[in-house]
């Protein structure tokens, strides 16, 4: 084991004292705490990491940089276990995804012979037949897959949390210290994160064995973590950028929506592969993945490598190959000649051969297919093709490749910054910064290390004088001396496996074939290949697959453009994202009186309700039934506490309810309420409730529940915008409501109160304002369930208290608790219409039977202009009352079932039940005027298609005389319909 | 997230606030012909452009106006009805 | 005295601790343990206190009628004589509540039965909470999006903002004491929702006694 370990590198992030075990695939392995799970395999000599996606290929280290989608593990509950950057853990039992029979012997990979036949464009071709999908749904779901869910995984929440600062530097390597220190020095107070387990960035491995620079970058890095004003995060990810520089920062525990009034992208670049046929052999791996084993974590790459370079950075890491005991035994270079003369030079008397104009034309297995044998070089044309009549095999275990960079733009993008294709670069650089949002280093095309320097000061003075501080900025990056990304590291095989995209196994030829087939234009492009759409979202394809369509269409990169970046950057997961999760509540000041009681809840709009108070024994119909009848019999008790409650004072508040109310008020005497009916601007009801009377400048009333907050809304709005003379205070939660009603309302009450309540001195409608125990309290009469009963309003803080007097007082009636659901049966009784229930959004009062709640000659209303229109045009539909037959057996109808007249439709059902005190079915329903005759039948057809006929009735259903509200109702008279 | 600067209770995120329609000023009901009162109520002007916006600040109950882009987002300035701007 | 019943009550009342009345309303006084919590992160329900609410264009004159020092800006409070809060909600509404030791909100609101034009009384049926420790910061980090240490407290900053959803008006008192007042009908979700965030950071619910 651990044969490729290095002796010690200063600065490593292993910690050789503390050794670490694990299993990966059933065998037994051992790392360091510091390494990843990757570098641990890696020193093992364990080169086979995980599959490809789509041909099951043997997959090993690519980039070290997460963006390694091949080797996704999985161990126990974990999934989607990044390899690459996720530290070793003690007991971790590791196995590679999307195998069949393991990753050494994976039996899937049998699919590359059918490679031919699984072209660019498979899915939609071959799946599209609806016969044969759930045939191929079957085996698709077997063969391919991320990972096993166990669905015991427990729900994770993680808290999220606010954060703040002056700057944001995302990316803590050279440019971004450089940056943070700037800034932080004149004063800002910053915030700098960086993904990996360490900041330092490129600093500490793209070294070309420079020891200043080393130093240099550990200087940066103390300065940074001793400064008063710079927090530094590390594995923490930026994951993307929304407005007004609201960017989630997520770390191993938890999601932080930062708000930063600044922020500099200083977010490096991607290393891009090169494309040659296998190179996605294990052993064909990324310089700067290279760099990162020796430096990290101490392990050699390979024994004996064939670097392909295209510029600066690719001689450093030959450097740093050396240094470390790789042998390179030769360096390809794909230009036709570098600046590195002196270099090549050194490495020519090394013995090393350079080859310029060169390519890497193919990488040949070895014969276990789990590493490098040896590379296939040979020269290239002007125009990159290979001139395979000159080819040469050099014996390798290892390929190193650097050719290039693709800036980690993600953030700018998203940003909205306009980035523009630099040719000498062959890179997009930022052209159009949005205000407060800055760049630099390698994502704005600054690769020097003293330049990156340089860039970050520049950066971090711009961000300071945004934010006032006061900054001199005349700063001067000198341009790069040479390319740092070659403008084609791509060559043609007869044979193929030359890949483009690592993750969707995608090859050359792929692209060649969908721009064929006219998917030619980038958004097209990627759909169709589906490049860049794997689990490293393009960061090491998309610049490959934009250079193809540019060459295959003769634009520029340029003028192919980018897709839309979005976020987030790296996946993150729904533990974070889902947080605590709160969902606001609102109960009643009598809540726990109803959980004495036993009730039972349920969610009307954010409050809980009772639903009917369950007794033992009993059905939930049973319950029901009995407090609905214990109401009608003798008296029942109400919480009515949700609904709107509102108060308007001053010289205009008649005025004010005039024009936002159908009816009129203005004469109302004081003490009275009136039914009030609103309506919007197009005439159709959306809310009704009371209003009542205080003084001559003082109203009182009341809407819906799921109306209260916006009309409050609405009615402030308006009360801006008209200027009357008055205000409107919101009740709502202030005030409790209870309703008491039945014929024996009136005796609990009295015992309670001094008030006289004969209905010569309190009638039907009134409102009173009293004392019930020195507990002040605003009485109505109202009929809204049918019955002589009272609406009693309290200051919330006294309402458990009345509550309490009202069951004590009314026990010797046997007094009855009530819910939602015995309400809406007795309203119905009553033929009360619901808002919302028995209206739509389309509902004026016309069709609803509310003609009488409006008063047209009013001199403003709103809802007015729009009924004179409609009064001119026949009604559609008119709500009516029905009853079923009353020996009805069978399923009755629900709400929204239709009426059917001559097999079209001709109305609906929108409310019904099953009525007690006249034991028949009852209800609602609108239907066509013509229709609406009382005494006509209805059929109403139920979801099964069975018609159900009804009669229409007059409505109310229940006492049509309302004689239940005179004085002397003292036993239930006989109901005959 | 979005930020929108109430005129009483500063800069805040967008999620504090409720989206009341653009400003538009209701015709005399008694002068216009129905095709008029019906373009009034039932149509809305889409194009892109700066529109003036009633916006709500929730918390507070705060009513106010947003000159706002449509088209790029950019809220320009935020007043009091009734405000000389 | 008219028994009024908190909007955290239920919550409060299987704690182990010891009630005494306050101003007609049955109030958690002490509790077990309270001593310790009081310093890192505690949380006290202060409904009891009384309160009264005014708004309108002629609020301000009438309070001053009233021989009460308005704040002069929007959003912001002065201390009353005996240790009550007068708040400036916005332009034109004022919340005024008492210490123990003081009686403006009855005052006022028997002043309130007849008033001048333009003077709206607003019932004020609030679930109070007052929160105390060093770590606040936290607690408000999870639940509120205000950055409140960037706050000059010597200003007198008064916040009405959303907390886990709810409206609030928040008054940092000192930097390890925060009141947070909202609707009464959320007082339970609000008060469950940041009491249990409270715990997770080691603090929890603390008496009266410990705070006043």
């Amino acid at each position: 084991m651990n044969q490729r370990r290095l002796p010690l590198i200063s600065g490593e992030w292993i910690d050789r004292s503390q050794p670490i075990e694990f299993t990966f695939e059933g065998t037994r392995f051992t790392g360091y705490v510091g390494d990843t799970i990757a570098s641990a395999l890696w020193a093992s000599g364990q080169q086979i990491l995980g599959r490809s996606f789509k041909y099951h290929r043997p997959r090993g280290i690519l980039s070290l940089a997460n963006h390694d989608v091949n080797t996704l593990m999985q161990s126990g509950q974990k999934l989607n276990i990044r390899a690459d950057v996720t530290p070793l853990e003690d007991g971790m039992t590791l196995s590679a995804i999307n195998t069949f029979g393991g990753v050494m012997g994976d039996r899937a990979s049998a699919i590359e012979f059918f490679s031919p036949f699984l072209p660019v464009g498979f899915y939609y071709k071959a799946f599209n037949s609806k016969r044969l999908f759930p045939f191929w749904e079957r085996l698709i779901r077997n063969m391919t897959g991320l990972g096993q869910v166990d669905f015991s995984t427990p729900h994770i929440r993680t808290a999220k949390r606010y954060d703040f600062c002056d700057l944001l530097v995302i990316g803590a390597g050279i440019s971004g210290l450089s940056a943070a220190l700037s800034a932080a020095d004149l004063g800002a107070d910053v915030v700098i994160v960086d993904e990996s387990a360490r900041a330092g960035g490129s600093g500490h491995y793209q070294l070309g064995n420079d020891p200043l620079q080393l130093e240099k970058t550990n200087e940066l890095l103390s300065a940074v973590e001793n400064h008063p004003r710079i927090r530094l995060y590390t594995q923490t990810q930026a994951a993307g950028y929304y407005a007004d520089r609201w960017i989630p920062l997520l770390d191993r525990d938890r999601f932080t929506k930062m708000r930063a009034k600044t922020v500099i992208a200083a977010t490096g670049a991607y290393e891009q592969p090169a494309v040659f046929r296998n190179n996605d052999l294990p052993g064909v791996i990324l310089s700067s993945a290279a760099q990162r084993l020796i430096y990290r974590y101490a392990v050699k790459p390979m024994n004996r490598a064939v670097v392909l370079v295209a510029n600066a950075d690719g001689y450093r890491a030959v450097i740093d190959l050396i240094t470390n005991g790789v042998t390179v035994v030769a360096v390809v270079d794909l230009r036709e000649s570098s600046l590195k003369s002196d270099v090549a030079q050194t490495l020519e008397q090394q013995g090393i051969s350079i080859f310029l104009g060169y390519c890497v034309y193919e990488a040949r297995a070895n014969p276990g297919r789990d590493g490098v044998s040896a590379a296939v070089i040979c020269p290239i044309d002007v125009n990159g093709n290979p001139q395979t009549g000159f080819r040469q095999t050099i014996a390798c275990d290892g390929i190193v490749v650097s050719v290039g960079w693709a800036p980690a733009a993600n953030l700018l993008y998203q940003a909205g910054t306009k980035m523009r294709f630099n040719k000498r670069l062959q890179q997009f650089v930022p052209e159009v910064l949005p205000s407060g949002v800055f760049a630099c280093g390698r994502v704005n095309g600054v690769f020097e290390f003293e330049q990156k320097l340089i860039d970050g000061h520049r950066a971090g003075l711009e961000a300071a004088a945004h934010l006032g501080f006061d900054s001199q900025i005349e700063v001067t990056i000198s341009p790069e001396l040479e390319s740092p990304s070659h403008p084609w590291a791509i060559v043609e095989h007869p044979a193929g496996k030359n890949f483009v995209d690592f993750d969707e196994d995608l090859q050359y030829k792929d692209f060649l074939n969908a721009a064929q087939e006219g998917f030619d234009n980038i958004e097209l492009l990627k759909r169709y290949t589906t490049v860049g759409m794997g689990a490293s979202q393009g960061k090491h394809s998309n610049m490959s697959a934009l250079r193809i369509l540019a060459r295959i269409t003769g634009k520029t990169p340029g003028e192919v453009g980018t897709t839309t970046s979005r976020p987030f950057f790296h996946p993150v997961p729904l533990s974070h994202l889902a947080g605590r999760g709160f969902t606001p509540e609102q109960r009643t000041p009598l809540h726990s009186r109803h959980v004495k009681l036993n009730a039972k809840f349920m969610l009307a709009g954010m409050w809980q309700r009772p639903e009917y108070y369950a007794q033992s024994g009993k059905s939930r119909e049973e319950c029901i039934c009995l407090e609905a009848q214990a109401v009608r019999h003798q008296v029942g008790i109400i919480d009515v506490g949700t609904l709107g409650k509102f108060e308007i004072r001053g010289a205009d508040a008649a005025e004010f309810l005039e024009r936002v109310y159908a009816g009129r008020y203005s004469k109302m005497k004081i003490g009275t309420t009136r039914y009030a009916l609103m309506l919007d601007e197009t005439g159709v009801t959306i809310d009704d409730g009371m209003i009542a009377r205080l003084g001559a400048e003082h109203f009182y009333f009341t809407t819906t529940t799921s109306g209260a907050t916006a009309i409050y809304r609405e009615l402030s709005r308006l009360n801006t915008l008209w200027r009357l003379d008055c205000g409107i205070v919101n009740l709502t939660g202030a005030r409790s409501a209870i309703n008491l009603a039945g014929q024996y309302s009136r005796d609990v009450l009295s015992k309670l109160t001094d008030l006289d309540l004969s209905s010569v001195a309190f009638s039907y409608l009134a409102v009173r304002e009293t004392h019930i125990q020195n507990i002040p309290v605003m009485l109505m009469r109202v009929g809204f369930v049918g019955e002589w009963g009272y609406e009693i309003h309290v200051a919330a803080d006294s309402a458990p208290a009345l509550w309490d007097l009202l069951l004590e007082a009314g026990f010797e009636y046997d007094i009855c608790p009530f819910g939602v659901e015995a309400q809406r049966l007795l309203r119905l009784e009553k033929g009360h219409l619901i808002i919302g229930q028995d209206t739509d959004g389309l509902t004026t009062p016309i069709e609803a039977g509310l003609e009488w709640a409006v008063k047209m000659d009013k001199s403003f209303f709103i809802g007015q202009r729009s009924l004179q229109i409609l009064a001119k045009r026949p009604i559609k539909q008119i709500l009516i009352g029905f009853m079923l037959d009353p020996n009805f057996q069978g399923t009755p109808p629900q709400e929204c079932h239709l009426i059917i007249h001559g097999n079209e439709i001709a109305g609906r059902v929108t409310s019904v039940a099953f009525s007690p005190i006249l034991n028949r079915h009852i209800g609602l329903a609108y239907v066509k005027p013509e229709l609406a005759a009382i005494a006509d039948l209805i059929s109403i057809r139920l979801s099964d298609g069975t018609i159900v006929s009804a009669t229409i009735t007059p409505t109310p259903f229940y006492d049509p005389e309302t004689s239940r509200q005179q004085e002397d109702v003292t036993q239930l008279q006989e109901v005959t319909v | 997230m979005k930020l929108m600067t109430c005129p009483i209770n500063g800069s805040r995120p967008i999620s504090e606030f409720f989206y009341g329609g653009e400003l538009r000023s209701m015709p005399d009901p008694n002068m216009v012909t129905d095709e008029v009162w019906a373009d009034y109520v039932f149509h809305r002007n889409n194009a892109p452009g700066i529109k003036c916006e009633w916006w709500c600040h929730i918390p507070s109950n705060s009513w106010f106006i947003a000159e706002r882009n449509t088209l790029t987002d950019e809220i320009i300035h935020t007043y009091l009805w009734g405000e000389v701007v | 005295m008219i028994r009024r019943i908190s909007p955290n009550h239920d919550r409060l009342q299987s704690l182990n601790g010891t009630w005494r009345d306050i101003n007609g309303m049955p109030s958690l006084v002490s509790i077990p343990g309270d001593d310790r919590i009081v310093a890192n992160l505690g949380i006290a329900d202060l409904s009891f206190l009384t309160r009264f609410g005014v708004k309108g264009a002629g609020a301000v004159a009438w309070l001053e009628s009233q021989k009460l020092e308005v704040p002069d800006r929007a959003n912001t409070w002065k201390p009353l004589p005996d240790g009550g809060i007068i708040a400036r909600l916005g332009l034109t509404e004022f919340l005024i509540e008492d210490s123990l030791h003081s009686s403006f909100a009855l005052r006022l609101a028997e002043a309130c039965q007849s008033v001048p034009a333009k003077v709206y009384p607003v019932l004020r049926q609030d679930a109070a909470i007052v929160l105390c420790g060093k770590a606040i910061q936290d607690l408000l980090r999870q639940t509120c999006s205000v950055n409140f240490q960037a706050l000059s407290l010597a200003e007198h900053p008064v916040i009405l903002t959303l907390m886990v959803g709810v409206s609030v008006t928040i008054i940092p008192i000192l930097p390890d004491r925060y009141r947070i007042w909202c609707d009464g009908t959320f007082g339970a979700y609000l008060w469950e929702t940041l009491l249990t965030i409270a715990q997770e950071l080691g603090g929890g619910v603390v008496g009266v006694d410990r705070l006043i």
